[in-house]
């Protein structure tokens, strides 16, 4: 996945670039000149567009940009302010963060966006199991387990990374970016209760514990 | 202006009259001037003194009395001059143009200030705004390099930061601020979600309910005024959290209950003034006496009611109470 880093602060910009490299995306730093034009011809999957830049303004080229094209595009600023994220959400961004950011955070934003943006009809799949978000259930030859919402959002993670170090972090941060203010028990408890859903299911082992790193679903 | 007063004022005038008039009558009694002569010049003579007297009452009363019902009736007592009408006689037209000249001159100094003061403000948001990028550029160096030493630290300065943003916001006349409805569980998650770390590494368990309700607000304002309750809480030893929306029909009350050292009957009252840090500021340091200042007057701003309750060693419940008036709904 592609992404164009728009950013006039190079610290933040190189600094950018690597947390995304290191969450397996593909950056590429625009730089400070011609910048609609590079909007446009990135090819990239999503932006990451500030709103503060030098002799331009982020949502003005939003604004434009959003006349010839519809690639997801998610505004950065130091700006707590909500007429800013009024502003750039009317005129079509697809979220709004404000710096300093927590790079978990940031990055869950950037893959639900990425998510929403492919919108993808066909069901997502584990193996041969059918995942499906609507019921919140994994069903595989006729046996369905009901997975609670936290289950879901601890799997979903998981599987979005799949073949990936998943950090007991970003797992919490998910959750409670989800309103489950669970604590480090209950995380425990969630995994091992879908450990056993998937056991139900013919995977027992999808789950591995990584020693201090977090869990990998394969 | 009664007529004691102004005959009092006048005194020392009709005994100088009074003198004079005594000389006039004794030089007139020395040259022989007939008795009815002196009556007369006497009676008419008095008579023009009355009248003038009468005359010069009159119209100041008009123009004092004015003045002071106009001072009395006005709740700005500065915007006096502005109400004077020039009068015909001297004194009162000295008066006007002196109360004039001042009134311009305390304009100016009074514009001056605020253009400085606004000129502050500015600058202060303009260094916020610069600020906060090598505060993101340090945390990504962080997440990046994988050290999770320095995160506590750059919250902390993330939050000093935020506090000044506010405190600029909250004394501005400007509306830079968007009342629109919001959810509270989104404005609370995004709170909680930032202040994870901390809630988790000293087992503060949260709890939340009826957060689902829509309030009429500004999201980052009362994103501040959630995260500066939490801030209190996590630092004034609580270890439950209990944020609570109860919808009542002309109205919403948010509850942020927690079950830390509480507050002392004595400081109670004062929680919400300048730089009064009380008892727990005393025992447990690190306060400025400024946060729920700033969230008192960011919620004054917005139109929200803010209270206290407390019972000492068992609970905090700070309630946040947002209207429904129908003048506030954006179309």
């Amino acid at each position: 996945m592609k992404i164009l880093i728009i950013e006039d602060d190079s610290a933040l910009r190189s600094e950018l670039s690597v947390l995304l490299k290191n969450a397996g995306y593909d950056p590429v730093c625009a730089e400070m000149t011609e910048i609609p034009a590079q909007m446009i011809n990135s090819g990239a999957d999503l932006i990451l567009l500030d709103i503060n830049l030098p002799g331009t303004n982020g949502e003005t080229l939003l604004q434009d940009f959003r006349k010839r094209s519809t690639t997801p595009v998610i505004m950065l600023t130091s700006r707590t302010s909500e007429l800013d994220e009024v502003l750039s959400m009317s005129y079509g961004a697809d979220d709004f963060v404000t710096k300093p950011y927590n790079p978990t955070i940031l990055l869950l934003r950037i893959s639900a966006v990425l998510k929403r943006s492919a919108k993808t009809g066909t069901a997502q799949t584990y193996h041969d199991a059918e995942v499906s978000t609507v019921r919140g259930s994994l069903t595989r030859g006729g046996n369905e387990q009901i997975l609670t919402k936290n289950e879901m959002i601890i799997f979903q993670l998981l599987l979005d990374r799949i073949g990936e170090i998943v950090t007991r972090d970003e797992l919490m941060t998910a959750l409670w970016d989800n309103d489950e203010f669970v604590n480090d028990n209950a995380l425990s408890v969630n995994i091992s209760r879908l450990r056993a859903k998937l056991g139900e299911l013919g995977f027992p082992d999808a789950i591995v514990t990584r020693k201090k790193q977090g869990y990998v679903l394969i | 202006m009664r007529p004691a007063v102004f005959l009092r004022d006048r005194l020392p005038r009709y005994l100088i009259l009074a003198v004079a008039s005594a000389l006039v009558l004794i030089f007139l009694f020395t040259f022989h001037v007939p008795a009815e002569c002196v009556v007369i010049v006497s009676v008419l003579a008095l008579i023009g003194a009355v009248i003038t007297e009468l005359w010069e009452f009159f119209r100041r009363r008009s123009f004092y009395d004015k003045l002071s019902s106009d001072l009395e009736q006005l709740d700005r007592k500065y915007l006096l001059p502005e109400m004077l009408e020039e009068p015909e006689f001297l004194d009162g037209r000295i008066l006007c143009t002196a109360v004039q000249e001042a009134d311009k001159s305390m304009h100016e100094q009074i514009s001056a200030a605020h253009r400085e003061n606004s000129d502050f403000r500015e600058y202060i948001e303009m260094w916020v705004h610069e600020i906060k990028l090598p505060v993101a550029g340090l945390q990504l160096m962080c997440h990046n390099d994988g050290n999770t030493r320095y995160a506590e630290q750059l919250r902390r300065i993330d939050e000093y930061i935020e506090n000044v943003l506010f405190y600029a916001r909250s004394g501005s006349a400007e509306k830079d601020y968007i009342i629109k409805p919001v959810t509270l569980k989104r404005v609370f998650s995004d709170i909680a979600v930032r202040n994870r770390e901390e809630l988790q590494e000293r087992c503060i368990s949260l709890r939340t309910e009826g957060l689902d309700t829509e309030v009429l607000t500004d999201a980052k304002w009362l994103s501040f005024i959630l995260g500066q309750l939490m801030n209190n809480s996590i630092k004034y030893e609580a270890d439950e959290i209990a944020v609570t929306a109860e919808v009542l029909p002309d109205r919403t009350v948010l509850h942020f209950r927690d079950n830390g050292i509480g507050i002392p009957a004595a400081d109670l009252p004062n929680i919400f003034e300048k730089s009064f840090t009380g008892e727990n500021g005393r025992t447990h340091g690190g306060s400025t006496g400024m946060g729920l200042f700033i969230v008192k007057k960011l919620c004054g701003r917005l139109g929200h009611a803010v209270s206290a309750a407390s019972v000492q060693g068992e609970y905090t419940d700070i309630s946040v109470t947002f209207g429904k008036n129908e003048l506030y709904k954006p179309e």
